[in-house]
């Protein structure tokens, strides 16, 4: 499962576009060595921790 | 009318001088180039970077992820500024304001958005471009440009790309001219 697909089985009330659309608050990021959450400034939703994402 | 110094075959170095403010310099008869009155740094070839590099290998990405884009072939890279192994980023070695190309190239399946984006220092600096409503499975090239400043010494510029779909491939594998691209030079020294 990507970052992505957990992060939206966590909340399902989001959709790929909250992390494409210009005015998103969640930015998920990959440099080249992985999946990442780059920033998290969604006003409902509490950043998940790793454990969620394990 | 100016002060003039003349690199001349019969007489090696010859100046004339007034009392204008403006000084001329001649390689041989009717050369003459005017000393521009303003303070900077003169542009030649030898200290204005210029790159240009490619990407023709495929790999996947995670829909929805912010991910650099990959070039691994480097056209020219007059100054050694570009990475096309690790990091795959300008850095360049003059301050200025360079005029930045690059294109991301993918496909993917049922792509719902697009976006291609310059990243400086390792943060989004502007979203280039944006597509929606793209066919599925063909490939799609995200052209952009911008003028960038950079300090010359720390400033680094990368190419990230963000797709909306399933089976995201970024880059056209094999392929020398459909790619994605990046490239730039100095346009103006700070």
């Amino acid at each position: 499962m990507t970052l992505t697909e957990k992060i939206i089985s966590l909340y399902p009330e989001l959709n790929v576009l909250d992390f494409i659309k210009p005015d998103r608050t969640i930015v998920l990021q990959n440099d080249g060595a992985g999946d990442y959450i780059a920033k998290w400034e969604h006003p409902t939703f509490p950043r998940p921790t790793d454990e969620e994402l394990a | 009318m100016a002060s003039i110094i003349t690199a001349t075959v019969a007489s090696g170095l010859t100046q004339s001088a007034d009392n204008s403010g403006v000084l001329q310099l001649a390689s041989g008869t009717g050369n003459l180039v005017t000393v521009p009155s303003v303070t900077g740094t003169a542009m030649v070839s030898g200290n204005m970077p210029a790159f240009s590099a490619f990407g023709n290998v495929s790999y996947s990405i995670t829909t929805g992820v912010d991910t650099k884009v990959r070039f691994e072939t480097e056209r020219f890279d007059t100054a050694n500024c570009f990475d096309s192994t690790t990091n795959y980023r300008f850095t360049p070695n003059v301050a200025g304001y360079y005029q930045i190309n690059y294109i991301g190239r993918f496909q993917a399946t049922s792509p719902t958005i697009a976006y291609v984006m310059l990243y400086k220092n390792g943060s989004m600096y502007i979203v280039g471009n944006q597509i929606m409503g793209i066919a599925s499975g063909t490939n799609f090239d995200l052209p952009a440009s911008d003028l960038v400043y950079m300090n010359g010494t720390t400033d680094y510029l990368e190419v990230y790309i963000n797709v909306g779909g399933t089976s995201i491939l970024v880059n056209d594998n094999g392929t020398t001219t459909f790619v994605s691209s990046f490239s730039g030079y100095l346009a103006r020294a700070a």
